[in-house]
């Protein structure tokens, strides 16, 4: 085999199948898979990949790897969007994918235990004859362990926070192969550093999520959404930073431009008008849901809104959310055979209209294909850049405008990204927006991970 | 400690620290000093008094954010929202009372680095939840900045979590931004008279499980309540369990209105409004129905245990009993106030084994110096965790100048 460093040979291969028999691969296919995301990034097949089916599997894999300096890739559903599973040094990539069982839900205290694999549409349907749920939905179909390993969030997160508002415990296989669990079941997780924030988000560089102990909700007594076109993006905006800052608790509020609703209407579907929309949907009592629609109707009729169209069946209401969550590959499909650059800044609120705008403006001048979305009730907002990526002078175009959104982000006292994370793609964009920052968080990693095996060259380089 | 360093700003904190880290001389980080009290006893060194980094700096109250030096009063905060309709929705206790100050000395630094929290904390979190960025010296003598004035980000490690609740033992924050939300329009109280503890952990299930948008439920069994200053509360001459609705006037009415409906049969039901409703939550936000250290002749020592709401009332009667003491729910039942008769080693042995069989973990809180020297405060850690929490403490502080020992000894 050829792989990219000595230390990766037959002799760890034995050593490896030696603890998970012959769920270890190194076929050029399986590696090809495990070393790309969704994303535009060059691939980077690791040279190994492992199947794990337990804690303990993952602890002994890690020990081997620790004990030759081999880099160690934790790898979930494969759907981050910065080229987070890239393994960039090689090494052995573990697939969490087997590990998707639902270790023990606890009804009276709202929570749930889950091996790092399982997905979070797994979860909600396992959940849902009990009447809970638990809210955090990017658009994919993540695996859990991702999800908290990316700090991933979604279209729920106005109302109920990200994943770092949303896991309770954790455990994690350390970089020298031990496994910790970060607290107790307790909601109250104070006894000592916050660890179990500290491994939410650090993706896979501090070490391997194994099982979580996540939040839970009931499922609201009534929920409903709704479809509003309006005349501009301007007012579409405006009427978004009106209803968070009168403090409606909105479950949901979600930004599609003209260019993106032509993409749904195509993929999914559906005959809206091609105007700036807004997604709305409203959870609570019935009469809750009632006095949070009238005050968001009577903001959005200021800003000149059109009609509301209400999904209330629930049939109704996944198709719209489904088309939500699929407007990813609704924009790639705008042009088939491209691939998409998604930026991700996130501006506070009173800077939004002005942050959009300006970004609207960009897109029209450099002349790109680039609907714009976003979840901007929290003053997250992505543009979806198609790009031919065997055209070097456009993908350069399109990096270069995603390097101006990210610096009139900057300039607004804004963020590089609010929910995608930095992976490999956004190392530079970390070190202008928190440089100072970058060597505590070095000094963290180098404290956690002396070796650098952990998912190396992401977040921070060593 | 004889002698205090005072710096006047960011700068002045970073030489100090610098200078301390060179000569390997410890600092107690004060705020405003008003939670002293809690934690170990720091190890003897050089006070760094940051009052002098005080002061709101950005406040636009449509951004829903501040900005603020580290040692602004809460009250100064406070008053500035109050102006505008706004609050901190997380609430932050003032501790001040349990340890024998006097109320409202606090500071936000003090707050966040304490990660205190308030009776809201079941629906919107603590202060880590709703600190958005800081500045601060870490123990290496270096300036550093993270995350910033946006509700959300995923720039690397998540350092604001990291700081809230480190006691000061990580870095010297003198900046902070946290967020800001509109204030409640009108509050009231849902009161359940006489149930005993674990019906009333069954009935704060019940309330905050259903779909009225409840934002605390407390549960003052009858001598908690017979202290408190709303005379509703402390003539019912029994337990009180109580839970909050808050929101816009004619929302909170009918959910009022439902949750008596809901909890119909359970006991006898009453209602506080607003201003009686401020009052109550004040007093089980401060923990002062189990009595200040001035009001609490006995000396008693406090605990606050943490544990799955379920299994609070089991857990704290059997200590009460045990230790002569007296319990005080909030969070449903997950946050248990213990006040016990004074003993050399708080009992502590017999707390730890009842919160680990619960699931939960606990905290000495009020204790005399000596003991707090002696008995681990916060909740031991196992060995592996305890030795991440090492290697944290080296990769900020490595000489170890930033309170040392405030959370666990050499840490």
């Amino acid at each position: 085999m050829t792989a990219k460093t000595a230390r990766v040979n037959d002799d760890l291969i034995r050593a490896l199948r030696a603890v998970v028999g012959d769920r270890v691969s190194t076929s050029a296919v399986v590696r090809e898979q495990h070393g790309k995301d969704e994303s535009y990034h060059p691939p980077h097949p690791p040279d190994a990949v492992v199947f794990a089916t337990t804690t303990r599997e993952i602890s002994d894999v890690v020990k081997i790897c620790a004990g030759r300096g081999v880099p160690v890739v934790p790898f979930g559903a494969g759907t981050s969007l910065e080229g987070h599973v890239a393994a960039l040094k090689g090494g052995v990539c573990i697939d969490l994918a087997r590990m998707n069982a639902i270790l023990s839900v606890n009804a009276g205290d709202m929570d749930v235990t889950v091996q790092a694999g399982v997905t979070r549409k797994q979860l909600n349907e396992h959940l849902r004859d009990m009447g809970l749920f638990f809210p955090i939905d990017p658009g994919a179909d993540a695996s859990l362990g991702g999800m908290a390993a990316t700090r991933a969030s979604g279209t729920n997160a106005v109302r109920y926070g990200t994943m770092r508002d949303n896991v309770l415990a954790l455990t994690v296989v350390l970089a020298d192969g031990r496994v910790i669990r970060t607290s107790r079941r307790a909601r109250k997780s104070s006894a000592g550093y916050d660890l179990t924030r500290l491994f939410v988000g650090s993706e896979g560089t501090l070490g391997v999520i194994a099982e979580l102990t996540l939040r839970l909700y009931g499922i609201p007594e009534a929920i409903s959404a709704a479809v509003c076109p309006f005349p501009d993006l301007k007012s579409a905006v405006e009427t978004v930073i009106l209803t968070i800052q009168s403090g409606v608790p909105v479950a949901r509020i979600e930004l599609l431009d003209e260019v993106q609703m032509d993409a749904i209407n195509r993929y999914s579907k559906f005959d809206y008008p091609l105007q700036p929309t807004l997604f709305f949907e409203f959870h609570g009592s019935e009469r809750g849901v009632v006095e949070q629609v009238e005050t968001v109707k009577g903001i959005a009729a200021d800003c000149g809104a059109g009609d509301f169209r209400w999904a209330t069946k629930p049939e109704d209401r996944n198709r719209l959310w489904q088309a939500r969550h699929d407007s990813y590959y609704a924009c790639l499909a705008l042009r088939p055979g491209a691939k998409a650059l998604a930026t991700d800044v996130c501006v506070p609120i009173s800077r939004l209209a002005e942050c959009i705008l300006e970004t609207r403006r960009d897109i029209d001048q450099t002349g790109l294909l680039a609907p714009i979305l976003g979840h901007v009730g929290d003053g997250n907002f992505h543009v979806v850049v198609v790009m031919d990526m065997n055209d070097a002078t456009e993908v350069a175009r399109c990096k270069a405008f995603n390097e101006r959104l990210v610096m009139r982000a900057l300039a607004m006292d804004g963020t590089c990204t609010g929910e995608h994370g930095i992976g490999y793609g956004k190392i530079d964009f970390l070190t202008v927006e928190h440089g100072d920052a970058v060597s505590v968080m070095r000094a963290i990693k180098m404290a956690l991970d002396p070796q650098n095996i952990m998912n190396p060259g992401k977040i921070v380089r060593v | 400690m004889t002698e205090t360093l005072k710096p006047k700003d960011a700068a002045q904190v970073l030489e100090a620290v610098k200078w301390a880290a060179g000569e390997g001389t410890p600092l107690e980080i004060l705020g405003r000093g008003s939670k002293r009290g809690f934690g170990r006893a720091v190890e003897p060194g050089l006070g760094l008094d940051l009052s002098g980094l005080s002061g709101i700096g950005r406040y636009e109250p449509n951004e829903l954010f501040m900005t603020a030096f580290a040692a602004t009063p809460m009250a100064e905060i406070e008053a500035a929202l109050r102006q505008n309709n706004q609050q901190m929705a997380f609430e932050p206790a003032d501790l001040g009372p349990l340890f024998g100050g006097d109320e409202d000395r606090g500071s936000i630094g003090g707050a966040i680095a304490c990660n205190l929290a308030g009776p809201r904390r079941v629906k919107v979190g603590a202060a880590r939840d709703h600190f958005l960025g800081f500045s601060a010296v870490s123990g290496r003598g270096e300036v550093f900045k993270s995350g910033g004035t946006v509700v959300k980000n995923v720039t690397g490690f998540d350092l604001s979590k990291l700081l809230a609740g480190s006691f000061g033992t990580l870095a010297v924050m003198t900046e902070v931004t946290f967020k800001v939300l509109p204030a409640p329009e009108k509050t009231r109280t849902v009161l359940v008279l006489g149930l005993p503890d674990a019906a009333a952990a069954m009935t704060m299930a019940r309330a905050l499980g259903s779909a009225h948008e409840v934002s605390s439920a407390a549960h003052l069994p009858k001598a908690a309540a017979g202290r408190s200053q709303v005379s509703y509360v402390a003539g019912a001459g029994r337990a009180v369990t109580a839970i909050r609705v808050e929101g816009p006037g004619p929302s909170v009415e009918h959910r009022c209105r439902a949750l008596k409906e809901l909890l119909k049969g359970k006991g006898e039901i009453e209602e506080l409004h607003s201003e009686n409703s401020q009052a109550l939550w004040r007093e089980i936000r401060d923990a002062t129905l189990l009595g200040s250290a001035n009001g609490d002749p006995g000396g008693r020592q406090v605990w606050r245990l943490s544990v799955p709401p379920m299994a609070g009332p089991g857990a704290a009667e059997a200590l009460a009993r045990d230790l002569a003491g007296e319990a005080l729910y909030d969070w449903g039942g997950g946050l248990v106030w213990l006040a016990i008769a004074a003993r050399p080693d708080a009992g502590h042995e017999k707390v730890r084994a009842a919160v680990a069989a619960a699931g939960g973990h606990a905290t000495l809180v009020r204790a005399a110096d000596e003991v707090r020297a002696r008995v681990p405060v916060f909740e031991p850690q196992a060995a592996r965790l305890g030795q991440l929490t090492a290697r944290i403490k080296q990769a900020f502080d490595p000489k170890g100048v930033l309170n040392p020992g405030r959370m666990y000894e050499g840490v």
